[in-house]
């Protein structure tokens, strides 16, 4: 268990509470805990029953006996489903039965024993040599592989680790028409692998720490070496080691803890499966945390701009993403308070709308018996009792039902004079809008906000709508994540990064990193290459010149 | 981390706009049309300028004490017990002044929108608004202003540019009005609507470099001031100042004439005033602001938090005790007019005595931009 470093001063409550936090400390792995200082001894058959009694009974564990170059007492265990059956059985086994070529004949005492397989005969580079009971544990529980051998105080570590993964295919959650294809697995590994292969420098740093008491998941911390601010990393190591929990299935387990502010419904943490935008982050001066067995890494500090910002942005040209992330931003809003404007609009402020249209809708609404506040919340709430089913179904069925579901019911609630055609519209509107929005949490955040405005236009029209706006927007900017104000750019106020605010600005504009990171290294786009931009491109096939110089042959 | 200073000079004008301009707006033409009929322009200039020497004075008063407010310099110019009495009347003028804005407003809300709504509802609701966003630090503050500021500015000018449409220039002659003789009684009037700007001396100890307070002060008043003038001189020659005399809320009668090109929306008046909710809500929170963190001074409490909450109910009670509209306008001009005192005499004889007296507060060095 870890213990927090409060400062010197502790009020008495917190002191009481620490007092009762320490009285509960719970123990990370009991059988371990026991064994922390014990040692191999040297006796083979010590060794079995002391592995064997910490790891109980186990149908996959595997125990081997076999003899070291055919006189040396030895055994082997693995668990047989984590491991590399050919790698044991080639890398392993063979080299530590039989003298390596070049000391046949010689007679290997057992004070050398250790050492000529260690240097000679074992043919695998993750080969260690480890005394303490607790790491061999470890070790298997890994899915390494352990060999002692009678009469040596420490036994042989050998990283023979397999498990089945998945291939690095597309990304689930965040497509791309123009961008790479990989996406991140389960595997740490490989994710370290992705983002170092887009990251071929020196400056690329991961640090790494074991979480949750039972599960022991790996927690990698990557960022750029002389980019980012280094009491961002500190920041973000300190609250990762903050965590004590039993386990760490996924990052949004970890995400849940280091954010700034708990109950906000805006997400402070992004996350994402795309190793390239992981790399873009990094370069910007961000950290990444990636967990083993959770193919979501989470970046840090995150603010609201990059809930409607894509990949897709910087690659394909600045005019037109620029329309596309206006045309989100636009979806965004929409999707918070599009059916709220119709509530207050048509309970409160028909005048506002032009005379023709607003006949029409009353048309509509003739037969409908409810208020508008009541109608839209009902819709509104069959929407999302849709939208969740869609998810929750195979994907073959998945399919039919929200087309032919939404389709269908909208067109029978109509005609039954449940609803009026421009609510269904409205409320369609709203839910295609939220599904614009490229970040799940963020849309989720407004989707749900959107509840509480209905109520506030229904009871006080625009003016409500209005009152729960400003609610909002101070929520968002008295919010932080990691210090960093939520609606950085905008406020405060940088130039610099407006440009990459609504518009996506070209990227020879962008010269310097996001501010607000404080990171140590600014530039990023080198000015000779602006330069070179701005000089007129050559023209060499142009058809007058290539004419001339033919006419010169 | 007990004060980080982090406000710039952008953000603080841009409090300072977002302050001063509120509900007054609404009622401003017809004060100024009052005043001096056709004058009402330059009426409401002089009163801008009038409202400017407060603030200058404030200003220079916050340069010269840079880490204090207003409560804990005049402690240090005129001994405690004085400062005390001063400082119990800022205190109270700002939470009459929060209860003012608040019922105007709520005022306004039910007379033109929500006709059946008790006006203790829309009072009670802006107010708490206010209360729950005061539990906010002042870096957060001075980052809603900012944000707010140009949802201010924008609907404001674009009533202004619409309705030069109906503009009729023989409206505003002559420039000095028919009788001149109430002209003093009009500057005062206007000037008391500037005293929101009085959020200065809360501004200036959390500011990055409080020496180009000053800066902030001019351009905020300059906006602030010059859209006040030009939106008096927009109603003056649209609806002429006779007619303007029948008009209570000129400033919403405008929003009605005007409408947006191509028939988007058939009348904006509704659509103004959902806007203006926001210019309401950051003067209600300045001055609520100004009042809890002035207590909090007084009574030397380091968590203002803790009045955002207590003071609601006094307040609320406050705001409820006018009558009647008429009644409500009558007070809001009388205790203005009273609130000069407390806004330009007593922060200029402070300013005198700290001048003949030397006294100076410590100098805050020139921090980088980290």
């Amino acid at each position: 268990m870890k213990l927090r470093l409060d400062g010197a001063k502790m009020s008495i409550l917190k002191w009481y509470k620490k007092s009762k936090r320490r009285a509960a400390v719970s123990v990370r792995d009991q059988v371990l805990e026991q064994h922390q200082t014990v040692r191999i001894n040297g006796d083979l058959e010590h060794t079995i029953d002391s592995i064997q009694r910490i790891l109980g009974m186990n149908d996959d564990f595997t125990i081997r006996r076999f003899h070291v170059f055919g006189k040396y007492p030895a055994v082997m265990f693995y668990f047989s489903n984590m491991i590399d059956q050919a790698s044991i059985n080639i890398n392993i086994l063979k080299p530590f039965m039989y003298l390596p070529p070049h000391l046949e004949g010689k007679e290997i005492e057992s004070s050398q024993l250790k050492d000529v397989l260690l240097y000679d005969s074992l043919y695998h580079s993750e080969g260690m040599l480890e005394s303490q009971f607790t790491q061999l544990i470890k070790g298997l529980l890994r899915g390494e592989t352990v060999v002692a051998i009678e009469g040596l105080e420490e036994a042989f570590l050998i990283g023979t680790r397999s498990i089945e993964n998945r291939s690095p295919d597309q990304p689930a959650t965040e497509q791309v028409i123009r961008g790479p294809r990989d996406g991140f697995i389960e595997q740490l590994g490989t994710n370290i692998a992705l983002l170092r292969y887009r990251l071929q420098t020196t400056d690329f740093r991961v640090r790494t720490m074991q979480l949750g008491r039972r599960t022991n998941s790996k927690v990698a911390i990557c960022y750029m070496e002389g980019i980012t601010s280094p009491d961002l990393v500190e920041e973000v190591n300190r609250r990762l080691s903050n965590i004590d929990i039993e386990a760490v299935l996924d990052s949004g387990y970890l995400e849940q803890f280091i954010e700034d502010n708990h109950v906000s419904p805006f997400p402070q943490v992004q996350y994402t499966e795309r190793p390239d935008k992981v790399v873009a982050n990094l370069l910007e001066g961000r950290v990444a945390i990636l967990v083993d067995g959770s193919p979501l890494a989470l970046l840090v500090p995150t603010i609201f701009n990059q809930f409607y910002q894509t990949v897709e942005d910087y690659t394909e040209r600045f005019v037109l993403m620029s329309a596309i992330r206006l045309a989100r931003f636009v979806a965004l809003i929409f999707s918070l308070i599009f059916p709220s404007l119709y509530v207050a609009i048509i309970s409160f402020n028909p005048e506002l709308i032009p005379t023709e249209f607003a006949v029409a809708v009353a048309g509509g609404r003739a037969g409908v018996p409810f208020p508008a506040i009541i109608e839209v919340l009902v819709i509104e709430i069959s929407m999302e009792v849709l939208r969740e089913a869609t998810i929750r179904l195979p994907q073959q069925v998945g399919g039919a039902l929200s087309i032919v579901g939404v389709l269908v019911i909208g067109q029978a609630a109509v005609s039954a004079g449940f609803a009026s055609p421009i609510t269904i519209v409205i409320i369609a509107l709203t839910t295609i809008g939220s599904f614009a929005t490229p970040a799940y949490n963020a849309a989720l955040a407004l989707r749900l906000l959107r509840f509480p405005l209905i109520v506030l236009a229904g009871i006080f029209g625009l003016y409500g709508i209005m009152i729960g706006l400003i609610l909002i927007v101070n929520h968002l900017l008295s919010l932080k994540s990691f210090g960093v104000p939520y609606l950085s750019p905008l406020v405060p106020g940088s130039f610099q990064g407006m440009k990459d605010l609504l518009i996506r600005g070209p990227l020879w504009w962008m010269k310097s990193r996001p501010v607000f990171l404080h990171v140590q290294d600014k530039t990023r786009v080198d000015s000779s290459t602006v330069e070179q931009l701005n000089e007129s491109q050559g023209v060499e096939l142009d058809p007058l010149k290539s004419k001339g110089r033919k006419e010169e042959r | 981390m007990e004060h980080p200073r982090q406000i710039t000079v952008f953000q603080a004008t841009a409090i300072l706009v977002s302050t001063i301009i509120g509900v007054g707006v609404l009622a401003l033409p017809l004060f100024a049309v009052r005043a001096a009929d056709s004058g009402a322009p330059l009426v409401t200039l002089l009163g801008v300028l009038l409202g400017f020497v407060g603030l200058a004075l404030i200003t220079v008063l916050g340069m010269r004490f840079p880490t204090k407010s207003i409560v804990q310099y005049s402690e240090d110019i005129i001994g405690k017990w004085f400062a005390w009495i001063g400082s119990v009347f800022i205190v109270a003028f700002f939470a009459v002044l929060t209860s003012l804005t608040a019922r105007e407003f709520g005022e306004v809300v039910v007379t033109s929108v929500l006709t059946r709504t008790p006006v203790e509802v829309t009072v009670i609701v802006m107010l708490l608004l206010a209360a729950i966003s005061t539990r906010n630090n002042i870096t957060t503050f001075a980052y809603i202003h900012y944000f707010y500021t140009p949802i201010l500015l924008g609907p404001g000018l674009l009533i202004v540019v619409l309705s030069l449409k109906n503009a009729e220039v023989i409206n505003l002659q002559p420039i000095w009005g028919n009788e001149p003789g109430g002209m003093l009684l009009g500057v005062v009037t206007i000037a008391a609507l500037f005293q929101g700007s009085f959020i200065v001396t809360a501004v200036i100890p959390a500011m990055r470099r409080p020496q180009k307070a000053m800066k902030a002060s001019i351009w905020g008043m300059v906006i602030a001031g010059g859209l006040y003038v030009s939106i008096v001189v927009a109603a003056v020659s649209v609806f002429g100042a006779e007619e303007i005399k029948f008009l209570l809320w000129p400033t919403l009668e405008l929003a009605k004439a005007t409408s947006l090109p191509a028939n988007i929306l058939e009348r904006l008046d509704a659509a103004f005033l959902a806007v203006w909710v926001t210019a309401v809500f950051t003067t209600l929170f300045s001055s609520y602001f100004l009042t809890i963190h002035s207590a909090s001074k007084l009574f030397r409490l380091r968590d203002y938090r803790l009045f955002s909450f207590f003071i609601l109910p006094i307040v609320f009670i406050m705001a409820m005790f006018p009558q009647n509209i008429m009644h409500m306008y009558e007070i809001i001009q009388k205790v203005g007019r009273v609130g000069l005192i407390i806004t330009i005499a007593y922060p200029g004889m402070l300013l005198l005595i700290a001048i003949l007296r030397r006294k100076r507060g410590d100098r805050v060095e020139d921090k980088p931009m980290d």
